[in-house]
This record gives C-alpha cells, sequence and structure tokens, in this order.
C-alpha cells in the first residue's frame, strides 16, 4: 500500500555571536525515483537567501546557498510531501558468478570500493566469512544484516559525523550512520554493490493520518543483486512505504545533509527537529 | 686553438645537434658553424651577458632556498620546420581527444560504455573529482592551457612523456629565455628565421576571453595566485602583467549568489573567467579542502550556474593521471577516429597481475613513476637507484599498485651544453604548450626545453636542479610570408622574484584570520 508523507526537517545553528559570511549546501530535498514520487518540495532558508539548485553526480539534489549579512542563528528547513511504496520484491537475483563478473564489477566499482569512513578490518573480515559462504548473495546480503544487528546495539550520541565501519564495529554500538556503514563495509567485502541512503523514517506502521510524529534524519542502505532493494539495518526492516529516499551516496560523505564554511563566531548550539505527518 | 666541441661524444643516445658521423644535421649547421668560432673568453663573455640580462629583469632563479644564476644554457635547441608541424599536428591532435574524454568523464560516461577505459581506473584516481559532474564550461574548453612533455627516443622519434591539462608553468621561461638569447646572440637571429614566442600572452588572453560566459561581450579576466611564496610566482605576475589583467589571490575575490567580484581600490568589479594556477584542492572551500584560505568559497557552484569560467577547469587531473595516460592512444582512436601522431613510452600498468609480477621481478631496470605527481617527485630510476630504494618501492607497489605505473628506461636525446668549460651531451627534454581557445589547438613554436645538467641524468625537471634552454622552431623555407623573431622591445620592469619552472605543491600558506568552520549534522538514526 502507498503512503502519502509529509516532512519538515528543520537545523537551526545558533552562534555565540555574530557571523559575516556563510556558504553552505544542504541536500534535504527528495527526489522521485522507482519507490518514491515527489508532490511537493521546498527549502526555506533564514535569514533569507536565494538559494541555487543543481543535481550532484549521485542524481541528488542539492541546494547552495551563501549569507555576507551579520547572523547569529541559520535555519534550513526543508519541506517535502512524497508518496512511497511497500517494499518491492526483490527480482532478477543473481548469482555469485553474475555478480563477481567483470562486468558487474566494473558497472558498480563505486559501490564496491572501500572508503575512509567504509572501511573493514580483520574482525569484520572473520564475522562475515559464513555470510560470504551461502549459496545465495541475496541471503548473504541478509545474513549481513542479522550479523550488523548481532554485532551492533543501537547508542544515541556513541559516534560521531567521523567514525569508521571499524571503529563502531570495534565498539559494539552507535547510530543508523555506523550501523550503515559496517554494513557497507561487509557487503562490499564480499563483492555485493551496496550504497548509503539518507532520508527519513515514520517510527508507527500504524500512523494515523494527520498525526504529527517526531523522527530523524535516518540512513540506510541500497543493495544489489541484479536490482536495487533497500534495508533499513537499524530498524531492522526493508525498505517501504514509511522511508523517503533524500540522497545516495557512496558513504556518508556523500549525503551530508548540510555542510558549508563560515566566518565569525564559534557554534553555540544545533536544533535539529523532524517531524512527520502521515497524509495517505 | 681547439673549439669547444672537442671531444664531444656521442653515445647511445639521439644527439640533436650531431649525426652519427659527427656531422651537424642540417638545421644546426649555422649553429654550430658561430659556436665553433668562439673561444673559450668569447663565450665566457656571452655567459656574462646572459647572467646581466637576467639580473637586469631582477629575475635569479632558487633552488631549495639558494639563490642561483639563472640556468640558461646558451646552446639552443633547434627544430627544422618539418619536424616541428608534426609536433604540432601531434600535440593538437592530443588536447583535442583529452578534452573530448574530459567532457565524458564529466558527463555521459560513454568511454566506460564502450569498454575504452575502465571506469574503476577514471574513478580511482585521486584527481577525477565529482563535485565536477555537471560543471558545463561555455565553449567547451576545459584544457585551455596544456604543456604536453615529449621526449626524443635513440631513432630520434618524438614520443610522450606526460600530459599536464592542471597548471602547467614554464611559459615565462620560454618568453624570458628568448629575450635573454636575442641579446646574447643577436647575430644568431639575424641568420636564421625563428618563429616568435612572444605571442604567448596575447594568445591565452584571446582563449580566455573566449571562454566567457555566455552574453558577456567585453569579459573581465583575472590571474588567480596561491602568492608570493609560490615557486611559480614569478610566472602568474609575468603573465597577468603581458595580458594587461590582474593578477589576484583568493581574499581579493567574493562570490554572492555565484556572481564573483574583486575587491579594487575602487570598489568591487564583477569577474567573468579565471585563469587560475591553484590546485583544485585549494580552490573552493565549500567543494574541497574547507582549511584553504588560499581559494575562494562558493567558486565551483558559480562556475556551475555559468557566471564565471575556470581555467583550466576543475578536475581535469583526472586525464593526467599516468595510468590514464597509457590509454591516450586509444582515446585518440576511439573520440577521433585517428591514428595517434605521437606515439606514448612503453607504459606498465602494475593493477593487472601478470604484468605486475614481471615488473616486480626487474625493478631495476624500469623507471617507476607515482599517477599522481608532477615535477618528478617520487620518481625512481631502477639502473640508478639503492637496493634500499627498490626495497621500498617494491613494498610500495604491492600495497597500492594503483599509484604507480612502469615505463622501460628511454635514452631521452642529448644536446651539447655548456659544462666544465665545454660542450658536452646533455639529456633533454621538451614542454610545448598549447592553447584552446574553443576553435583550434594552438601550439606555441618551440615551448620548454629542459636539461638535465649532471652527466648522465634523466632528470630534467627544474625542481631537481635541471636548466633548460631556447628553444628555436626555424620558419618553413618554402614559407614566405612568416615573420621571423626579432629581438623583443624590452618588457616592462619586473620585481625581483624567484624563477622556478615546475611548481612545487602548492604552499596552502598561513591561515589568515577567517576562521573557517565546518558545519554538519550527524545522522542520528532511530
Amino acid at each position: 500500500m502507498a503512503w502519502r508523507l509529509e516532512v519538515h526537517h528543520s537545523t537551526t545553528y545558533r552562534y555565540t555571536g555574530q557571523v559575516q559570511e556563510s556558504y553552505n549546501e544542504a541536500r534535504l530535498t527528495p527526489v522521485t525515483g522507482h519507490r518514491q514520487t515527489v508532490l511537493s518540495s521546498s527549502l526555506e532558508v533564514t535569514p533569507r537567501v536565494t538559494p541555487y539548485r543543481y543535481a550532484d553526480a549521485f542524481g541528488t539534489t542539492v541546494h547552495s546557498f551563501d549569507l555576507h549579512q551579520p547572523h547569529d542563528h541559520l535555519t534550513v528547513m526543508g519541506h517535502s510531501v512524497t508518496e512511497t511504496s511497500a517494499p518491492m520484491p526483490i527480482l532478477n537475483q543473481l548469482g555469485w558468478k553474475d555478480l563477481r563478473s567483470d562486468r558487474a564489477k566494473e558497472r558498480y566499482f563505486e559501490f564496491l570500493t572501500l572508503t575512509r569512513l567504509v572501511d573493514l578490518d580483520e574482525s569484520m573480515r572473520a564475522v562475515c566469512e559464513q555470510a560470504s559462504a551461502l549459496d545465495d548473495p541475496t541471503e548473504a546480503a541478509i545474513a549481513v544484516f542479522g550479523l550488523v544487528r548481532k554485532e551492533l546495539t543501537y547508542v544515541p550520541g556513541a559516534t560521531a559525523v567521523s567514525t569508521t565501519a571499524s571503529d563502531a564495529f570495534n565498539a559494539g554500538n552507535g547510530v543508523c550512520q555506523d550501523f550503515v556503514h559496517v554494513s557497507l563495509a561487509l557487503l562490499r567485502s564480499m563483492g555485493i554493490p551496496a550504497r548509503y541512503v539518507s532520508g527519513y523514517v515514520h517510527n508507527r506502521p500504524d500512523a494515523l493520518l494527520g498525526e504529527s510524529v517526531r523522527g530523524e534524519s535516518h540512513a540506510w542502505v541500497d543493495v544489489w543483486t541484479g536490482d536495487w532493494w533497500g534495508y533499513d539495518p537499524t530498524g531492522d526492516v526493508a525498505v517501504g512505504e514509511r522511508h523517503v529516499v533524500i540522497a545516495t551516496g557512496r558513504d556518508y560523505k556523500d549525503v551530508t545533509p548540510i555542510k558549508g564554511v563560515y566566518a565569525g563566531a564559534a557554534l553555540d548550539k544545533l536544533e535539529v527537529s523532524v517531524e512527520l505527518i502521515r497524509r495517505a | 686553438m681547439t673549439d669547444l666541441f672537442e671531444g664531444y661524444e656521442l653515445d647511445r643516445a639521439f644527439d640533436e645537434m650531431f649525426g652519427r658521423e659527427s656531422d651537424p644535421r642540417a638545421p644546426y649547421a649555422a649553429l654550430h658553424e658561430t659556436l665553433r668560432l668562439l673561444t673559450n673568453e668569447e663565450f665566457a663573455e656571452r655567459c656574462a651577458t646572459r647572467d646581466r640580462s637576467f639580473r637586469d629583469q631582477g629575475i635569479t632563479f632558487s633552488l631549495s632556498g639558494e639563490e642561483r644564476p639563472f640556468p640558461l644554457d646558451l646552446v639552443p635547441r633547434v627544430i627544422a620546420a618539418d619536424e616541428w608541424a608534426l609536433i604540432e599536428r601531434g600535440v593538437a591532435q592530443r588536447v583535442r581527444a583529452l578534452e573530448m574524454f574530459l567532457a565524458d568523464v564529466y558527463g555521459a560516461g560513454e568511454v566506460f560504455e564502450a569498454r575504452i577505459i575502465p571506469r574503476r581506473l577514471v574513478y580511482s584516481s585521486s584527481h577525477f573529482h565529482r563535485e565536477a559532474v555537471g560543471v558545463n564550461p561555455p565553449n567547451g574548453v576545459r584544457v585551455h592551457v596544456s604543456g604536453i612533455d615529449l621526449i626524443r627516443d635513440e631513432h630520434g622519434t618524438f614520443r610522450v612523456l606526460e600530459d599536464n591539462l592542471r597548471t602547467p608553468s614554464g611559459i615565462s621561461y620560454v618568453v624570458e629565455n628568448r629575450r635573454a638569447m636575442s641579446q646574447v646572440f643577436p647575430e644568431l637571429f639575424a641568420s636564421h628565421r625563428v618563429l616568435p614566442v612572444a605571442t604567448y600572452p596575447a594568445r591565452l588572453l584571446e582563449a580566455l576571453r573566449a571562454a566567457a560566459p555566455g552574453g558577456v561581450d567585453d569579459p573581465t579576466v583575472v590571474v588567480l595566485t596561491p602568492g608570493m611564496y609560490n615557486a611559480a610566482y614569478f610566472e602568474h605576475s609575468f603573465l597577468a602583467r603581458q595580458m594587461g589583467v590582474e593578477l589576484v589571490e583568493g581574499r581579493d575575490l567574493v562570490c554572492r549568489n555565484n556572481i564573483v567580484r574583486m575587491r579594487t581600490t575602487t570598489g568591487e568589479r564583477r569577474v567573468h573567467v579565471i585563469y587560475r594556477r591553484l590546485d583544485d584542492e585549494f580552490l573552493d572551500p565549500v567543494q574541497f579542502r574547507a582549511d584553504s584560505a588560499l581559494g575562494v568559497a562558493g567558486l565551483l557552484n558559480a562556475a556551475r550556474a555559468g557566471e564565471v569560467t575556470i581555467a583550466n577547469a576543475v578536475g581535469n587531473g583526472v586525464a593526467d593521471d599516468k595510468l590514464v595516460y597509457s590509454y591516450v592512444p586509444d582515446l585518440i582512436r576511439y573520440y577521433l577516429g585517428e591514428e595517434p601522431i605521437l606515439p606514448n613510452v612503453h607504459t606498465y600498468r602494475l593493477g593487472e597481475d601478470e604484468v605486475r609480477e614481471d615488473v616486480l621481478k626487474r625493478l631495476d631496470q624500469l623507471v617507476l613513476k607515482p599517477v599522481d605527481a608532477s615535477g618528478g617527485y617520487g620518481l625512481v630510476i631502477g639502473p640508478q637507484a639503492t637496493d634500499e630504494e627498490l626495497a621500498n618501492l617494491r613494498e610500495g607497489i604491492i600495497a597500492n599498485p594503483r599509484e604507480w605505473i612502469a615505463q622501460d628506461v628511454v635514452q631521452l636525446s642529448t644536446s651539447p651544453t655548456h659544462a666544465d668549460g665545454k660542450f658536452q651531451p646533455r639529456h633533454i627534454d621538451l614542454r610545448p604548450f598549447a592553447v584552446n581557445d574553443g576553435q583550434r589547438v594552438w601550439v606555441v613554436p618551440g615551448g620548454l626545453t629542459r636539461v638535465a645538467l649532471p652527466k648522465g641524468s634523466l632528470v630534467v625537471n627544474s625542481s631537481q636542479g635541471g636548466g633548460s634552454k631556447d628553444t628555436w622552431v626555424l620558419a618553413d623555407p618554402l614559407a614566405t610570408s612568416l615573420q621571423p623573431d626579432r629581438p623583443p622591445a624590452p618588457p616592462s620592469m619586473l620585481s625581483e622574484q624567484a624563477l622556478l619552472f615546475d611548481a612545487a605543491p602548492p604552499d596552502p600558506g598561513p591561515m589568515d584570520g577567517m576562521g573557517q568552520q565546518q558545519q554538519q549534522q550527524q545522522q542520528a538514526g532511530s
């Protein structure tokens, strides 16, 4: 069944004094894809700016904007209404031979390559030995998600944006970003193309229409075993009508919701809120 | 009386001046005769004239922080008209193919689908910048200026050694060497019809203006330098002055809503084209190194929006990656449907297991180069390396095969060079400079001949202690309308600067008070 999800994602940077200049890029706008249709979207920035919009190398919508008036806070709000669909059946499943063919390796090179954040150590290699011995890559991927659930405990604030997969794995806890980085490292090491997906998830399968629910910026994994399919290792669910996709990439660095540089006072406080409303 | 060529010994290498029988080659006949008649004392006087000429211009040469006499060797390198025609066509062909390759890599990626070059090879280059995807230059040009390094093998065949498509330097040497030579040997310029090089800045300015955003009739062009501590600062100021445009640093420019302006004493002025001599990594702290105080925040998106042109384009380095180099002949065939006019040097790709195994067995016979360095940094010449160097190299290659290529040792051609009071053969290369204005690729007749000064050395890079020679392209004897080079009018005063042709890795310099900070938030999850 399809859902219609309204999302309001607000980020406020409060500074200890005045900021004179600020240059930013926001990745907060969903794009229409095979599992979702964007009905409306907008970006609202205070102080007021005229953002410039473009699509990056991964097809993500980016808004760039700069401020040149002194300001002591910056608020960036992404608003959208998206129609999402239930999990798709995994079609066109390939065996290991096809998945590990030169053609597939070449096509999905970026999503098979480790990065600074998606790294791997010996202990990680050891845990996925059993999974990679499975006959079917799709089953192996699902087994990897089971492993990640077993090895990692969800602990808010346990890690930072720069925490690597191996650091999180060895610490044994993390947030969704870490669940995703660890999953990506294990999948890629087995030769299964996998990418980072950022977006939002509505936490209640039985959500009432019109009810506003607090959410968070979320992340999950897209796996390619002949077709792309999504899995949310933190929530341990298939990606479906409760998920809204914002961006995809190799790791968190490709999908950072807001990044920028500024000149002026230090950051005092960061306030983030995500509001989700099921409309249909 | 013995002449300065006494005891000149030919070896395996191709000698530019002398054929096998020790007779001067035809283009060198008159030059040889003039030089042969010079006594030691007379030659020393010419050297003094040269040193005075550079000193009067305020040009010294600094190597590893030490000021030295400017290393221009007084024996010019001569290229006959027919040889030059081949180089000119070959360089232009290469630039055209590499332009198409860059447009493809940052666009549709058809070259991958056609399986001409592996995607993984291009995407794993440290100079492939995804940030440049979707930045389409107004007149389609990304390689406004290039330096295609050529060498001449044992048979006299010109081969491409490497491509430089980012910020190749050395053109100021070409122009200054010519100016000095015309004072040292005025009689040779009377007896030879040498094609002029001093038109380069005007040609460059034309190409930069042609690259301006659409609808701008009278574009403002600036030269962007990392600053006076950069090894190539002299060249940056030289080009700005010769083109009659402003030389600016990052802090002189400001980008607001994708419009770039420079701060001047009379207020702000819109800028349309930036000839930048600053590496990609330092160009825009929003996209690349956030701690760079040398660049201009917002610049790349201004280019993406078509409000300013960055020359050379961001991301060009992927096409001069030395592993990509090994595919350039295939790229020429694929994009142009032509056979390469200038062949490559045979190159071994160490990512291929069998090739790597073979290369590791004979490291002491090959030249090994890091794929993404320029200026001769990291280069290892197997036959001249110590056992320890070779052992380190082996480890480096095994750890990171993508980071290295191997090439056969090519005996670079030799040219008579003044050393220890007489002329001796020294190895040389040639860096012709090409300017693409979108209509045609123009190659400055001559270019920079670099010379490895120590006997037997094959490393010509100035950053490694090389010198240079004036490079004479002779006018086609059948052409009648060509203007030979005249001693140029005295250039405007230069301030005292150090001069180096290979830009060392850019010095990020001290941070100014801007205190840039990064802001990003973590995805907390639920």
